[in-house]
Formats: C-alpha cells, sequence, structure tokens
C-alpha cells in the first residue's frame, strides 16, 4: 500500500504547457514592439512629443495581465463553479452578471469615441471595454451551463436554454459593437458545436445567425450597409480612406518588408495604425514572410489551446479551451480578413498585437484559465 | 486522483473528471468527449484553411498587386519638388552671350510647418519689400503651399535662409537675363513667367531652348511634413540647348546707334535697319528701332500717363511695341524696287545697256500721266543712267516691255509671293495684285515699287539673290545649336534656291548698283576706297495726300563680290525725306564702321587713281 502510494506520487508530475506560455510572451512582446513602431509618430504628435505614449500605457497593462495570467494558471480553474460564500449563485453567473450590468451600464454612460459607446472610464486609469470581459463572461457561462448538463445541446430545449442567457448580452453588446457581437456569436455557435452531438443545431444555429445578422445589417445603422459598399469597391468608395490605405501599407511591403520601423504608411496615412490596422504595417514593415511568421506563430498557438483542450482533465476545463481557442481564433482571422479587405470592414483587434489595455488583460486572462487547465493535466 | 499522466496526446481517450462524481454520468462525458476531439479537429482545419485562404489572398496583394497598390503608396507618399532647368542660352556669332539666365529665388509658405507666423510674417515683410497685407493673407491661408514672391535676388532669399524659419521654403529658379537689355529685342524677344518664349527667337526656338526639369521625390507624412534623413530620388534637370545666332553684337550696335541717331535727327517714327551676308543668309543684325527693354517687357517706351490706359489698350501698345517691323509690317518699297524691274527685264531679254530712253518728265499710260521724279524730265538716257537717276519713266517703258507675266514670273523667281522663311514668327507675306487684274497703269506704277506692299525682309532676300550670283537664299538668324556640355551640335541648314538667276545679269546688275552709289543718287552713301553698289527710295505713304514718306536705301559692299548687304528704312521722317539724301548717308555711317570690322580691305590707291576727277 505503501509503497503503491509512493509509485503513485511519482508518477504524479504536473504539466505546464511552457511552449504556450512562450508563445504568448512572444506574441505580446512582439505586439508591444510593433505598437511602439506604428504608434511613435501620432505619439509624437498628438501626445506633447510622448514618443512612448501608447508603447508605455500597453507595456504596463500587459505586464499586469502576464501577472494575473500566471496566477491564474496556478489557481483551479473549477474555483468559478463553486458558489459565492451564503449563497448558492456560482460565482460564474456572478461574473456574468457583472458583464450584463456593465453591458448595460455602457450604453448609458460610455464614453463615446469614434461615434461608439463602447468605453466605460475609469478616471485617471483609462478606460474599461467592457465588451472584451463579456467575450470571457461567455466562455464561462457556456461551458458551465454545458458542465451542468452534458447531454442538454442534443435537445432543442437545452439549447434554448443556453441560448436565451447568452443572447441577451450578446444583443446588448449588438447595439454598440457589430464586431464584438460577431466575435460572441461565433463563440455561442462553435461551443454549442462542440458539446453537442447533432449537427443541425450547429446548422440552425448559424443560418439564424446569419438571418439574424443580414436583418442587423439591412434594418441597422446605415453606416454598416456602406461598409459592404466599401468593400466592394474600395478604391473608388470615398470613405474607403482606410482600408485602402491598408492596403497600400501591405502592397508596398513586398516579400521581406521595408524593415522594422521603416513603414510610411504609419505617418498618418493609415489612421490609428496601432490599433485595428496595426497587421497592414506588420506587412509592410515586415514583408510578406514576416506576416506568415506570425500567423504560423498564431496556428501554433491554437494547436497548443486545442491540445490542452482535447486533454483537459474535465469537460469544464475541456470547453473554457474550446472558447478561448474560438475566441483568439475569430479575432485573428476576422482582423487579418478585414486588413486585407476579404470582408467588410468591422473593427477586430489583433489579439495580443493590436493596441488595447482591456483586451489584452483578458486575453491574458483567458490565456491564465487555458494554462490552469493544462496545469490540471496528470 | 484515477489517472496516470499521458504527455501531451494521450492514447486511449480517458478524461475522467477526478471529481466528476455522478458515476452513472461518466460513460455519457466519455462519449461526449470523443464527439468534442473530432469536432475541435473540423473546427480547427476550417480555421486553418481560411488562415490558408487569407495568405492567399496576402500573397496576391503583397506579390501581385504591389505594382497596382504599392505605386499607388508611392504616389500619395511622396511630393514632387521640381528643379528649375536652365534655359539655353542664346549667342551671337562670336559667342558673346545675348540672352543667358540668373539665378533667382522663388519664396513660399508651407501653413501647417508654419511655427511663428508674426515672425514670418513680419521677415517676410522686411525683406521682400511687400505689403503687410498682402504677406499676412498668404501667410495664414490654409494651403498646402503659398507662393509669396519669384524672382527674387539671390542675396535676398540667401539672407531669409539663414533666419531658419519654419515653413518658409526657398526653391531656386532661374530668371532670363538679356545683358544687352535692349539690342535686337524684336529679334531675340523674351521670356515669361514660366521661362517659355514670347516673341522672338525665344519663341522660334523655345523647344530646343528649354531644358528638362528635374524632379526631386521627397516623402512626406500624411500631412505633408518632408521626412529628413530618407534617401530622396532624384532626376536631375537637363538645361536646354544653346542657340547661335548670326547676329553680330559690333554689326548691331553699330547699326542701331545710326538708326537711333537718324530717328532722333528726323523726329521718324521708326527705323528699321537689316545686315545680311547676301551669299548665305546670315543676318548680322536687325535692327527696330524704337527697341525695347527685353528685362523689362511690359514696360511701355516713350509712353506717358501709362496709367491712364485701359488693360486692352496697354496690351495693343505692347504688341505693338514687341513687333518686328522688320518682318512684319509690308511698304510700298519704291525705287529699291527698280532693281527688281531691271533684273526682270535684263533676264527676259527686253533691255540691253545699249539701249537708251528719253524721258519728259512723264509717261502717258492709258489715260494717266504717270510723272517722274523729276518733273523737268531727265531727257535722253542709257538704261545705265536711267538706274542712276533712278527715272519712273524708263521704269515704266522696261516694265512694260517685260509685260505682266514677265514681271509676275521674276517676283516669283525673286521669292516675293511667298514668306522668306526667316526663323522668327510673326512674318508677313507681300500684297500684291491679283495677275489677272494688273492693266497698264497697275504695271507701270509696279515697275518703279508702287501699288503693292512687300517686307523689307523680303525685299532684302531679293536682291541677295540678284547681287549673289543668282541664289535665292534663306535670310535667318539660327546657325547652330548645341547641348551645355558640347557634345551634341546640330548645325542648321535653310533652303537655297540655286541659279534663281543667271550670273551674268547679277553681273550687270552688281555694275548698275555700284553705278548708282559711285555717280548715281545714291552717292551720299559712297566711301572713299570702297566698291559698294545700292539704291535709294523715297516712298510715300498711302494715302498719298498725307505726305508721309518712307526714305529707304539698299546697299552692298564690296560690289563686285557683296559680303554686306544692308537695307534701312526711315518711317516717316521730317523735314528732308529723300532716300538719297537721308537714308544713304546713314548705311555709309554703319557701312564705314562695319566693313573694316568684317574684313573688307579699303583700297585706297587703285580706287583714288581709277576714280574720274
Amino acid at each position: 500500500m505503501a509503497g503503491r502510494r509512493k509509485q503513485r506520487k511519482q508518477e504524479k508530475v504536473v504539466f505546464y504547457d511552457y511552449g504556450l506560455l512562450f508563445i504568448i510572451l512572444f506574441l505580446v512582446g512582439f505586439g508591444l514592439i510593433m505598437i511602439y513602431s506604428t504608434s511613435y509618430y501620432s505619439a509624437t504628435i498628438h501626445k506633447n512629443g510622448d514618443s512612448m505614449y501608447y508603447l508605455k500605457r500597453q507595456g504596463l497593462l500587459a505586464m499586469v495581465g502576464i501577472v494575473a495570467m500566471l496566477l491564474i494558471s496556478k489557481m483551479d480553474y473549477r474555483w468559478v463553479l463553486k458558489p459565492i460564500p451564503r449563497t448558492k449563485i456560482p460565482w460564474v453567473v456572478f461574473i456574468y452578471l457583472v458583464a450584463v450590468v456593465l453591458q448595460t451600464y455602457v450604453l448609458f454612460f460610455g464614453i463615446e469615441l469614434n461615434g461608439a459607446k463602447r468605453w466605460i472610464g475609469l478616471g485617471p486609469l483609462g478606460t474599461f471595454q467592457p465588451s472584451d470581459l463579456s467575450k470571457a463572461a461567455v466562455i464561462l457561462m457556456i461551458a458551465f451551463m454545458v458542465n451542468q448538463k452534458p447531454r442538454a445541446l442534443d435537445s432543442l430545449k437545452g439549447f434554448i436554454t443556453i441560448a436565451i442567457p447568452v443572447g441577451i448580452l450578446l444583443m446588448l453588446i449588438a447595439i454598440e459593437n457589430m464586431s464584438t457581437a460577431i466575435v460572441v456569436g461565433l463563440i455561442l455557435m462553435f461551443m454549442c458545436y462542440i458539446a453537442s452531438r447533432k449537427l443541425w443545431y450547429f446548422l440552425l444555429m448559424g443560418a439564424a445567425g446569419g438571418g439574424l445578422g443580414a436583418l442587423y445589417i439591412l434594418l441597422g445603422e446605415g453606416f454598416r450597409m456602406e461598409r459592404i459598399q466599401i468593400w466592394l469597391n474600395v478604391e473608388t468608395h470615398e470613405k474607403g480612406g482606410q482600408i485602402l490605405q491598408g492596403l497600400y501599407a501591405i502592397a508596398s511591403g513586398g516579400a521581406f518588408g521595408k524593415g522594422l520601423g521603416q513603414s510610411m504608411q504609419k505617418l498618418g496615412y493609415v489612421p490609428e495604425a496601432q490599433n485595428d490596422m496595426i497587421f497592414s504595417i506588420i506587412c509592410e514593415e515586415l514583408g510578406m514572410f514576416g506576416a506568415f511568421a506570425i500567423m504560423l506563430v498564431f496556428i501554433l498557438l491554437f494547436w497548443h489551446i486545442l491540445q490542452i483542450a482535447m486533454n483537459a482533465p474535465d469537460l469544464f476545463g475541456g470547453m473554457l479551451c474550446s472558447g478561448v481557442l474560438v475566441h483568439v481564433a475569430s479575432q485573428v482571422l476576422l482582423n487579418i480578413a478585414v486588413v486585407t479587405n476579404s470582408i467588410p470592414s468591422t473593427g477586430v483587434a489583433l489579439p495580443f498585437i493590436s493596441y488595447g489595455g482591456t483586451s489584452v488583460m483578458i486575453l491574458l486572462a483567458e490565456m491564465g484559465i487555458v494554462l490552469s487547465v493544462s496545469n490540471r493535466i496528470r | 486522483m484515477e489517472f496516470s499522466y499521458n504527455a501531451m496526446i494521450p492514447k486511449k481517450a480517458v478524461f475522467l473528471v477526478a471529481d466528476y462524481k455522478r458515476k452513472q454520468n461518466v460513460a455519457i462525458v466519455n462519449y461526449v468527449r470523443v464527439y468534442h476531439k473530432r469536432r475541435l479537429l473540423i473546427m480547427i482545419c476550417a480555421f486553418l484553411l481560411i488562415l490558408i485562404l487569407l495568405m492567399g489572398r496576402l500573397t496576391y496583394l503583397m506579390v501581385f498587386q504591389a505594382d497596382h497598390f504599392g505605386v499607388l503608396a508611392q504616389e500619395i507618399q511622396e511630393r514632387e519638388r521640381s528643379i528649375k532647368a536652365e534655359r539655353g542660352r542664346i549667342f551671337d556669332r562670336n559667342g558673346v552671350e545675348l540672352a543667358s539666365n540668373k539665378p533667382v529665388c522663388t519664396i513660399s509658405v508651407i501653413y501647417n510647418q508654419v511655427k511663428e507666423p508674426d515672425k514670418v510674417i513680419e521677415i517676410l515683410v522686411r525683406e521682400l519689400e511687400l505689403d503687410r497685407e498682402y504677406v499676412e493673407k498668404r501667410v495664414r491661408k490654409k494651403s498646402s503651399r503659398e507662393k509669396i514672391k519669384s524672382n527674387v535676388e539671390k542675396e535676398i532669399a540667401d539672407k531669409i535662409r539663414t533666419y531658419d524659419l519654419d515653413g518658409v521654403m526657398v526653391d531656386e529658379d532661374y530668371k532670363r537675363f538679356y545683358p544687352y537689355s535692349s539690342l535686337a529685342s524684336k529679334v531675340i524677344g523674351f521670356t515669361g513667367s514660366d521661362n517659355q518664349g514670347i516673341i522672338g527667337l525665344e519663341v522660334a526656338y523655345d523647344k530646343k531652348l528649354q531644358g528638362q526639369n528635374g524632379v526631386i521625390y521627397t516623402l512626406t507624412t500624411a500631412k505633408g511634413i518632408e521626412i529628413k534623413n530618407v534617401a530622396e530620388r532624384r532626376q536631375e534637370p537637363v538645361p536646354g540647348n544653346d542657340l547661335y545666332t548670326s547676329l553680330d553684337v559690333n554689326i548691331q550696335e553699330y547699326a542701331w546707334q545710326a538708326a537711333k541717331k537718324v530717328r532722333e535727327e528726323k523726329n521718324a517714327k521708326n527705323v528699321k535697319v537689316i545686315v545680311l551676308n547676301p551669299q548665305n543668309g546670315e543676318i548680322y543684325a536687325m535692327v527696330n528701332e524704337p527697341e525695347f527693354d527685353a528685362n523689362n517687357p511690359y514696360t511701355l517706351i516713350e509712353q506717358e500717363n501709362t496709367d491712364k490706359l485701359t488693360d486692352k489698350e496697354k496690351n495693343d501698345l505692347l504688341n505693338t511695341m514687341w513687333r518686328n517691323a522688320c518682318i512684319s509690317d509690308t511698304y510700298e518699297p519704291g525705287s529699291t524696287f527698280k532693281i527688281i524691274t531691271a533684273t526682270a527685264a535684263l533676264e527676259e531679254g527686253k533691255v540691253s545697256l545699249k539701249d537708251s530712253f528719253y524721258c519728259p518728265g512723264f509717261k502717258l499710260v492709258e489715260d494717266r500721266t504717270i510723272r517722274c521724279h523729276k518733273t523737268i524730265g531727265h531727257g535722253a538716257e542709257s538704261f545705265k543712267e536711267g538706274i542712276m537717276n533712278s527715272c519712273n519713266p524708263v521704269f515704266m517703258e522696261i516694265g512694260e516691255r517685260t509685260g505682266v507675266n514677265g514681271m509676275y514670273k521674276w517676283f516669283k523667281n525673286l521669292g516675293l509671293t511667298e514668306k522668306t522663311g526667316i526663323d522668327v514668327p510673326g512674318e508677313a507675306n507681300s500684297i500684291m495684285h491679283k495677275k489677272e487684274n494688273v492693266g497698264a497703269v497697275e504695271l507701270a506704277t509696279m515697275s518703279f515699287g508702287q501699288s503693292f506692299q512687300i517686307t523689307p525682309l523680303q525685299l532684302i532676300r531679293a536682291v541677295s539673290a540678284v547681287v549673289n550670283g543668282g541664289n535665292l537664299i534663306t535670310p535667318h538668324f539660327g546657325v547652330k545649336i548645341e547641348n551645355r556640355d558640347k557634345t551634341k551640335i546640330k548645325n542648321l541648314e535653310y533652303k537655297v534656291k540655286k541659279d534663281a538667276l543667271s550670273k551674268e545679269t547679277s553681273e550687270t546688275m552688281k555694275m548698275l548698283l555700284e553705278a548708282v552709289v559711285a555717280e548715281g543718287g545714291g552717292n551720299k552713301a559712297y566711301i572713299e576706297g570702297y566698291s559698294i553698289g545700292g539704291k535709294t527710295a523715297t516712298s510715300e505713304k498711302l494715302p498719298r495726300s498725307s505726305n508721309k514718306y518712307i526714305s529707304s536705301f539698299i546697299g552692298f559692299a564690296p560690289a563686285d563680290n557683296p559680303k554686306i548687304l544692308a537695307i534701312l528704312l526711315i518711317d516717316e521722317p521730317e523735314g528732308i525725306y529723300y532716300g538719297g539724301t537721308i537714308a544713304a548717308p546713314v548705311v555709309r555711317g554703319i557701312f564705314e564702321n562695319i566693313l573694316p570690322y568684317v574684313g573688307i580691305e579699303q583700297q585706297y590707291i587703285s580706287k583714288e587713281n581709277e576714280k574720274p576727277q
């Protein structure tokens, strides 16, 4: 008995996906370099000559995010399933409710930038974008519900019980933020697809989502229709500027690029080059090979998350990792597709690389969860 | 903790959750898990497929669209700044610069680069001596680039440069400069603000003189701020070709001075002089006194109260001032045209030196009496004396003999019915009767140079053919065109119509015209030691009652082998207006100066001895 116990202790080697950690750190580091490269010009002009303005902010939040990620990765991700002390509500539901509240709050009291109310002011700390939190909350919520009733998604009733709470948040997001709504919709769709044994739910959902999306574009604000016009006539449409300038940047990169820091298009031609359009500047500075290299790093990231998802010690962990995978992958694909004008433009950040404190912190927290799941693999 | 560590990819699908308490669900979870794996793989494959498509899209954009979008990108990123090419220079036959360029600068401001507008305005107002309001308006105007002043002297521009003002651009440029300002101004012409030729040789050779502007491509930010320390693409300017002309500054200067003097003395409207080489048509001098200042071509000369003029009036006056009357204005040549009539008659064999005539002071033509200028008549005279006396009845007689067809044939042969083809713009053609409308009266008046109009240049061209042995040359200025480093030289060639008339007639005419100067009506052009041929004329301007005249003289030297042919016209002289009295001495004065200069020796001894009395 004692011998067996000893043997068991020896076998109990704890796994931790250092490869994934390395990839994440690489992407964050690379993102900081590119943010500095793309933003120093506009920072010098708009931020009183402080060329490091954006780098410093993003760097600070990335550091906080990395610390948070490491802490979360050492925690047992299943604590979110536990009820809040003296109540019966699990933490995950609480997080979800917070996201709903913030998402509602931002609709009324949010800060409006570029015609969209998406940010909550935090005074000197800057701004907070609740839609980033919402993505994580949706992943947690779906994983939680699937975990509670693993077979629920085999029936329409079970699907509806998941779709309704997620749908509420999705609607709240969609009012001001089409791109996040698309990402959340994709998360919902793919997580249900993974958890269900019936394919027709997936098809139904895809059709419903597509139909709702089309209605949203047709009945919603005029600029969404206009974006389709821009997409089709990027060179002639008067508002094609940003995308067209991005294409200029991409096309002037050539095979090996102009060299780091040598982009011309970031000098005011591509507006806010450090944000959603950052990939076009990566193409210009590092060329086709640089861009492919970054895409390969993302593929490697997906692969690691996939492995952890498939080997997760429980259904909850597996669903969490699947959700994170869908989240990161859909943003990468959407971002590159928008920048290359493959689809109508929508503002999706390139994960880990685009400027945006909330986005990078939430992503790192999600990675912390994935690492935590990997840490439970025996 | 029921299961063991299974590396990254477990061999068996065992993923049991340790604290999963409901044993009955274990099977279901396992079942679901297998599904998860398959679906996860399908999903990741879909993602990878999309990523590969996006890579394809990227390749398409970066490789196959690089020429399209890449070039468009370069276009928006670069600002082109042109470097002005220096315009080709114009030289006289001895390599003296008639038109060159001096470096000047253009001062402009770039609105969004100006940091201290007040200081900029103050300095520009002070240094450029401009109106404060004007400068202020331009500096504060929101435009990408606003020109403040062009043609700023280089010293002033350099001074502005030393202030090192942000947003103030000093661009080098060239301004056309004429070292002799008024000399041959109507021939050389001048250029406009873009260095393009406006009149004269500057227009005729504009394409050759204009260089190719260079370009500096500077990279700029979206706001148009130039990026420093970046290698700029550059296309060097190519200066224009230089033009070498047949003009001779000294001959031009002599002729001009003489013209100025006689114009002043006679208070004439204008004086025109053409001096050329009758052998090849090279024009040494072409004077249209009064000349204008080519460095200030828009300043009216001899005009008071220019402020009161309307724009149109001023424009008309400017055009008149710039007009090269030697080639653009026609006139009735008068007696100088008798050279042509005599040539035609000799060629047609209608007159010989042996023929004798009688002048009663008039000739009856049909029902008209046409008078000789000597109303009492010249009496009996030979053909030679007829020319020397410039006797109208003699020429009416030989004109009649030659007939309309004979006369018109020789007008044509001597180039009087066509433009000369001179290499400056604005040439006029002759105004002649239609051949079928010419009656006896018209023929009679034409034979002594009335009732039709030609340009002085047409006359001098015809006379060139008469005295050079019969070749109808094309009078011209341009001799050769050279690029700046003299690696490409193009000699200009002109049409010559050989043997327009016979050598014999030419010899006869030279002899006759020499006699006119030596003993006849052109004797005031005689210079001791030189053989000079010529013919005078006094043309009454239309309408005849106005009593306005053009006195002229056409002369050449040496008479036996002319190297210099000159025509001088005094338009509306006051007082004595006879060509032989006032025009011939002026040509004589010009010849006195230029004959030794062009290397025609004075033949003292032989001439002194030969000359009777």
